[in-house]
């Protein structure tokens, strides 16, 4: 859960990318790393992994300061999507404020999509998060390989469901910037409203979006 | 089990570390040393707080170096302000290198940490949930033999309905028949009786006459005015047709009570054919097919058996036959002796029974008669009932010649 600390005006937000195992998580973060250019970035910390597989997590630091010089830090995480790494996954998904889901287009991968989905809904239950009420964008990843599910269907099968939906190609990086910001528009909705980003500290949406994105207004 | 009670104390693994908390694991005096000689001069660690946490504070602190770790200045190096600046750049790189190697370390611990935390409480969950349903097991083994014994009751009982709803029903299918043979003699020994209360008129008239008339010419003629002679001979005639009905109706009854008694349970050492005869003439009762019936009873021992219950297999299964066969149709009834078993034949030459049904003319409720004529529990029961008195019953049948039913039952004295 979001931490804010009045003694050194600090809040910190926790946001996790959650998808099935070679979803694509990893290189959206590593997109992201390359393409936002914040006010403050942290190297990106990547823990410990196997043939490329991610075992721990990984994690990117991002950060701005309100005009009321709140400092917003923002971690993003991604857990590992290998199915035996279910207590990893659970632990980093605690205390998240908001979660991408990284699908996989891929005809083959359906299942493993939906079984994920299933275990991210389990497990926020399980860490007492109120998944109805998370900020949260389904991304469907790797738009550019063939043998892929058409957006007509995807949209079909996810249109009941409140989420946004990104169509995105993740080592290309098309659709990563977007799918962030989708996220960062509905997390400042419940930021605002928890600590008054707006009125106590001058934070605007948009200023706070293209802040983080870090985009000249 | 008190250990399960135990808790892990920790931090959250994504927490906001100190500069003491990411020191913690560095050996501090050698760090402390190693920069000394390569600045060549007294220093001291603070943190953002401004605290000490390596060294001791310096007397004349010129320069205050930032630390930075997660974006954020985590606290100082603090140096003699005549250090130079390159190498002051080179020491606080390496200060941070190490510290971003230690929240690696500490994110990597915690979380770990953590996993093992959650795993530990499902685990305990679980076996909470297993220590449960091993007490919920335990109490059913102890019980588990008063219940089979209650559930043996309740099917029993279900079993004993059954077949009293199976007997009730072959019965009621006899009902009209039965109904119309008892009627019948009582129909005609009604009207004889009315005829004798006219006949006894007749002689009571006489008799006045009798008494007032003293020429037997007279009397005689009365006599014959009256048509006593005649009514003598009818008199007789309507009293042997009357007591021959009533023979009737007590065969009937008799024959009925072999199937309505109320303990069908009750051991009886009885001679078969008895049963299976009084089962024929309530068929007999049935017919108006002009059928033929055929009886070919051997000599059997006297067997001890739950008599009530063969009474009902040999109903059905000849209610069985009556229901299939044409008009002018036979049914013919065998019983004998063979290898010390008793052996029953029933054979009709109805349509005979396809494959198909054949092999499932005695599971429960399986009927090819319409719903409501049939319960499907005829045969079933009659297997039943001879299962438990250890014989067999099989059924043989070809399609467009009839089918023969046939039972074996060992002899039980």
């Amino acid at each position: 859960m979001s931490d804010y600390n009045p003694d050194n005006n600090k809040l910190t937000l926790k946001l996790v990318f959650y998808g099935p195992a070679l979803s694509g998580k990893t290189t959206n973060l590593t997109r992201l790393h390359d393409l936002l250019d914040p006010e403050l970035k942290g190297e990106m910390m990547v823990l410990e992994t196997k043939n490329d597989r991610t075992l721990f997590f990984d994690l990117l630091p991002l950060g701005i300061t309100a005009p009321s010089g709140l400092l917003i830090k923002l971690k993003l995480f991604t857990v590992p999507g290998q199915v035996a790494h279910d207590s990893t996954r659970k632990a980093v998904l605690s205390r998240a404020d908001g979660v991408v889901f990284v699908a996989d287009s891929q005809i083959t991968q359906s299942i493993n999509n939906a079984e994920s989905f299933e275990n991210l809904a389990e497990n926020a239950a399980r860490v007492g998060l109120d998944f109805e009420n998370l900020p949260m964008v389904v991304q469907f990843n790797k738009r550019d390989l063939p043998n892929i599910l058409s957006e007509e269907e995807i949209n079909q099968r996810w249109q009941s469901t409140p989420w946004k939906l990104v169509f995105s190609s993740a080592l290309k990086g098309d659709g990563v910037r977007e799918t962030f910001s989708g996220l960062l528009d509905i997390l400042y909705d419940q930021m605002d409203n928890k600590y008054q980003l707006y009125s106590d500290h001058k934070l605007s949406k948009e200023v706070f979006i293209k802040g983080v994105l870090g985009e000249t207004l | 089990m008190s250990d399960f009670n135990e808790t892990i104390p920790l931090g959250e693994f994504d927490r906001e570390f100190t500069l003491k908390e990411l020191l913690s694991g560095v050996k501090t005096d050698k760090l402390l040393s190693a920069i000394k000689t390569i600045l060549g001069g007294d220093t001291c660690l603070k943190s953002d707080k401004d605290e000490v946490v390596i060294g001791k504070p310096l007397s004349e602190p010129l320069k205050r170096v930032p630390l930075y770790a997660e974006m954020e200045t985590i606290g100082y190096l603090m140096v003699n302000k005549s250090v130079d600046d390159n190498l002051l750049f080179s020491v606080r790189q390496m200060i941070e290198i190490i510290l971003k190697s230690s929240i690696r370390y500490l994110m990597a611990s915690d979380l770990h940490l953590e996993t093992i935390q959650f795993d530990y409480k499902e685990l305990k969950q679980k076996h909470q949930a297993l220590m449960e349903s091993e007490l919920r097991y335990k109490d059913l083994a102890a019980n588990l033999e008063q219940r089979v014994g209650d559930q043996v009751k309740t099917i029993e009982q279900a079993h004993r309905q059954l077949y009293q709803t199976e007997k009730l029903a072959s019965v009621g299918q006899l009902a009209a028949g039965i109904a119309h043979e008892i009627n019948n003699p009582l129909g005609f020994i009604q009207s004889n009786l009315s005829t004798s209360k006219r006949y006894i008129a007749d002689f009571k008239a006489f008799s006045e006459k009798l008494n007032n008339e003293t020429k037997v010419d007279t009397l005689r003629k009365t006599w014959k005015e009256l048509d006593l002679d005649f009514t003598i001979e009818d008199f007789q005639q309507l009293l042997d047709e009357s007591i021959d009905g009533s023979e009737r109706v007590t065969k009937i009854v008799n024959d009925l009570k072999e199937f309505s008694s109320a303990d069908q349970s009750k051991q009886e050492i009885v001679d078969i054919n008895d049963h299976i005869r009084s089962a024929c003439n309530i068929v007999k009762l049935e017919i108006n097919k002009n059928t033929i019936f055929k009886q070919d009873l051997g000599e059997l021992p006297n067997v001890k058996c739950q008599s009530g219950q063969l009474s009902q297999v040999f109903l059905n299964i000849l209610l069985n036959a009556e229901q299939v066969i044409e008009v002018g149709g036979e049914i013919s009834v065998k019983s004998l002796m063979h290898d010390g078993k008793i052996i029953i034949e029933i054979t009709d030459n109805g349509p005979g029974i396809p494959d198909d049904v054949l092999k499932k003319v005695f599971d429960p409720f399986y009927t090819t008669r319409d719903v409501g004529e049939g319960t499907g529990l005829g045969l079933t029961v009659c297997r039943d009932i001879i299962m438990n008195h250890n014989g067999n019953i099989e059924v043989d049948s070809k399609v467009g010649e009839g089918t023969t039913v046939r039972i074996t039952l060992p002899v039980k004295t």
